[in-house]
């Protein structure tokens, strides 16, 4: 394939509720920040990829037709992608396949959310329809009547794991630790949805359960409004825009990505409760591709909905051992961002994760999730000169999606 | 029987527009709408499994080369054998938890009133060596879910329910060991054969440690109770509430009494009660009016419920010390 570089990136503000913005302008917003990080016309654009979630939080069906002429992107391709929780990953892949294989030199990759204009008329606030609306990502016949929650569903394959690996993820407290580090990180992120929250551990040990005993409303990830964009280039359209902007690419060096099956159970084709092997598989791919092993990776951007699938996540995807995830914080293996500064590395052994905040400081606008993930990893790339970053995305009932991205920065220091 | 209608009256908003105010400066308007669609949706090659529901049974789809077993048939053609037609296995009451189960306490908008409730995937064709699990709710005789009891690896027993309808709440599981031994082979065994309503409740062991710990819980929600009165918020938490809460512990009981917006504690437990709480540890108490939970108590099997009911007053109470501590210093 051709070699794929992202050239851009931008992200709105992450909010709980934008009222100022209807979700055509937070995709402008988007939009408008990524041309302008790059020094690109939209004129120059040759298609658009569009990561959109889900039609009733957008209350529109086909909401990306809303959307073609506002970004300025009338009489180009237009693709729009919905995978789950992994909707931006799978729309970045989409972007970077069409710069790979040659049909396109310049693709705006776009998404976003606007989800807490949901109301529920019972309890008077948002939260209850926007969980049933992500709820809904249950088929009718079997799950969805049961009463089953997106929670539920990630907390269901933790506590798979902690049958089979007791004593690891089953700690609050190391828990609790890597959420003081991640609400560090999040302050420092200028657009980031709780940069002005300070969480200790303690507080999140003595915060309510949501669903015990892996997780508490501190361990949470957040419902966000906002987007985010990124921009991908071919090698020559790479060389030109660096050229322009005095910004180095940052290519695209392995793309991996695995759908487990719905079915759960033993054996066969059936997706186990104790692994999220789908994060698994696409890490492995990812590396594959890239020529990469995780102790290469000293930067990675993951999907954290909550912290307790953040350590399983980072065990399958090779970083700590399975079963051993808390030497994240008991071997320091978490980089502490109070000794990386703003331009610090972390040193040999050690991984900054989601500096960003990640989706529960950070932001979680679930259609452009990972590409807020995305433009983070590039942002401290630049910024800290990390030669590889990785980038991961979940998403889907019992967390069946995943997705992986390694990237280079070829001025990082290795 | 009787279903109901799909949406009640509290699923609906006025007509209209209005004003609200976000992060940045400036006017803006946000107009109640919906997005719904009503279904009439087909149980297509589905049916078979939720007639046979219909019927007290449980149906699998078993292939004929590669032995698979999928409960429920969710298809019936092998995805791993070219799509070879499987055949219908008639599949046992009983099955074994394959992994803890999540206990769900805030539901989505659709099941609120509903928690808490376990819902976990139940291993039904145990002998099959490649099977799916069966996603189930779990419920037991003993009270309210909790900690302990769906965890991995526990016997089930399938119970039906005496109305069936053709969908999946027509059954649940209990643990076997909550079966009586007479009924543990019967097939369908009917939900009303089983007791769940006035679950027993579980004995505490009592200890001086838990009376001086009792002592301290008294003292603590007596100047609660004191601070109640004298607190607006604390006064909408309780509305036009009335509750009587009898409570066992470990050092003995004593009755919560709530009444045209104030909170009475009794050093004794009263005779005539809503319900019964059951905690070993009356630090439980001392913990809540220290800004605590007493429904993270409850979530966390240190206070026992006897029934939805009863955790549904759980809330209004954990509100009491938060509000108290804002209105009165």
């Amino acid at each position: 394939m051709n070699r794929v570089a992202i050239v851009g990136a931008g992200i709105t503000d992450c909010r709980g509720r934008w009222v100022e913005a209807t979700y055509w302008d937070l995709f402008q917003q988007a939009t408008r920040r990524t041309l302008a990080d790059a020094q690109v016309k939209a004129a120059e654009v040759d298609s658009v990829v569009y990561g959109i979630y889900n039609d009733i939080f957008e209350h529109q069906a086909i909401p990306e037709s809303a959307l073609t002429g506002i970004l300025g992107m009338a009489e180009k391709p237009g693709t729009r992608v919905t995978s789950g929780g992994a909707t931006g990953f799978y729309a970045m892949r989409t972007a970077i396949m069409e710069v790979a294989s040659g049909l396109s030199d310049l693709v705006l990759c776009v998404g976003g959310e606007k989800a807490t204009d949901c109301y529920d008329p019972q309890s008077k606030t948002a939260t209850p329809m926007v969980i049933d609306t992500i709820a809904k990502s249950w088929d009718p016949f079997f799950e969805y009547p049961l009463g089953a929650t997106a929670s539920d569903s990630y907390m269901q394959m933790c506590m798979g794991y902690d049958d089979r690996y007791p004593g690891d993820i089953g700690d609050g407290l190391v828990r609790a630790k890597i959420i003081e580090m991640l609400c560090r990180q999040g302050n420092k992120n200028p657009f980031g949805q709780r940069r002005d929250e300070t969480v200790t551990a303690e507080q999140v040990l003595a915060s309510r359960w949501i669903i015990a005993p892996f997780l508490r409303l501190l361990e949470a990830c957040m419902y966000t409004e906002g987007a985010a964009g990124i921009l991908f280039a071919s090698e020559k359209k790479a060389r030109e825009i660096s050229e322009r902007t005095g910004v180095p690419p940052i290519w695209v060096k392995g793309v991996g990505a695995a759908n487990e099956s719905y079915q759960v159970g033993r054996g066969g084709s059936h997706k186990p409760l104790h692994s999220i092997v789908s994060d698994r598989v696409a890490a492995e791919r990812a590396y594959a591709m890239a020529g990469v092993r995780p102790s290469d990776i000293p930067l990675v951007e993951l999907h954290d909905a909550f912290v307790a699938q953040l350590m399983v996540t980072l065990g399958e995807m090779g970083f700590v051992p399975l079963g051993k995830t808390r030497k994240l914080v008991d071997d320091g293996v978490m980089a502490d961002i109070r000794q990386l500064g703003d331009a610090g590395r972390p040193a040999k052994g050690q991984v900054l994760i989601n500096p960003s905040g990640g989706l529960i400081f950070g932001g979680h606008f679930v259609g452009g999730s990972n590409m807020f993930s995305m433009w983070s990893a590039r942002r401290e790339m630049l910024r800290r000169e990390i030669p590889l970053a990785l980038i991961h995305g979940t998403g889907a009932i019992n967390a069946v999606f995943g997705g992986a991205i390694v990237v280079e920065f070829e001025g990082g220091v290795r | 029987m009787k279903q109901g209608n799909i949406l009640g009256e509290v699923w609906n908003l006025p007509r209209g527009t209005s004003e609200i105010a976000g992060k940045d400066p400036g006017r803006y308007l946000q107009f109640n709408s919906h997005m719904v669609t009503f279904y009439q949706q087909t149980y297509g090659e589905l049916s078979r499994f939720f007639l046979a529901l219909r019927e007290g049974k449980l149906l699998g789809a078993r292939c004929r080369k590669c032995k698979q077993v999928l409960v429920p048939a969710s298809t019936w053609h092998c995805p791993t054998c070219d799509f070879v037609e499987m055949e219908e296995v008639d599949l046992p009451h009983r099955g074994v938890l394959a992994a803890t189960a999540p206990i769900t306490i805030f539901p989505s908008a659709s099941f609120i009133g509903e928690a808490p409730f376990a819902r976990g995937y139940v291993d039904v064709a145990t002998d099959a060596r490649i099977a799916s699990f069966l996603p189930s709710r779990l419920r037991t005789t003993t009270g309210l879910p909790r900690p302990g009891i769906f965890v991995k690896g526990v016997e089930l027993k399938l119970v039906f329910e005496d109305d069936r309808i053709g969908a999946i709440r027509d059954i649940f599981w209990v643990p076997m060991s909550e079966v009586p031994a007479r009924l543990r082979q019967k097939k369908p065994l009917l939900a009303s054969a089983l007791n769940f309503k006035n679950p027993p409740a579980p004995k505490v062991r009592k200890s001086r440690e838990a009376a001086a710990a009792l002592g301290e819980a008294l003292a603590a929600m007596r100047a609660l109770a004191g601070k109640v009165t004298k607190s607006p918020r604390a006064q909408k938490d309780l509305g036009g509430r009335k509750h009587v809460l009898g409570v066992t512990t470990g050092g003995g009981g004593f009755t919560l009494k709530i009444e045209k917006g104030a909170l009475r504690v009794a050093a004794d437990l009263a005779k005539k009660t809503d319900f019964v709480l059951v905690a070993e540890d009356p630090a439980v108490f001392s913990r809540w009016v220290a800004d605590g939970s007493l429904t993270d108590a409850a979530v966390e099997g240190k206070l026992w419920l006897p029934s939805r009911e009863a955790f549904g007053v759980l809330p209004i109470l954990d509100r009491l010390p938060r509000s108290v501590r804002r209105d009165v210093k």
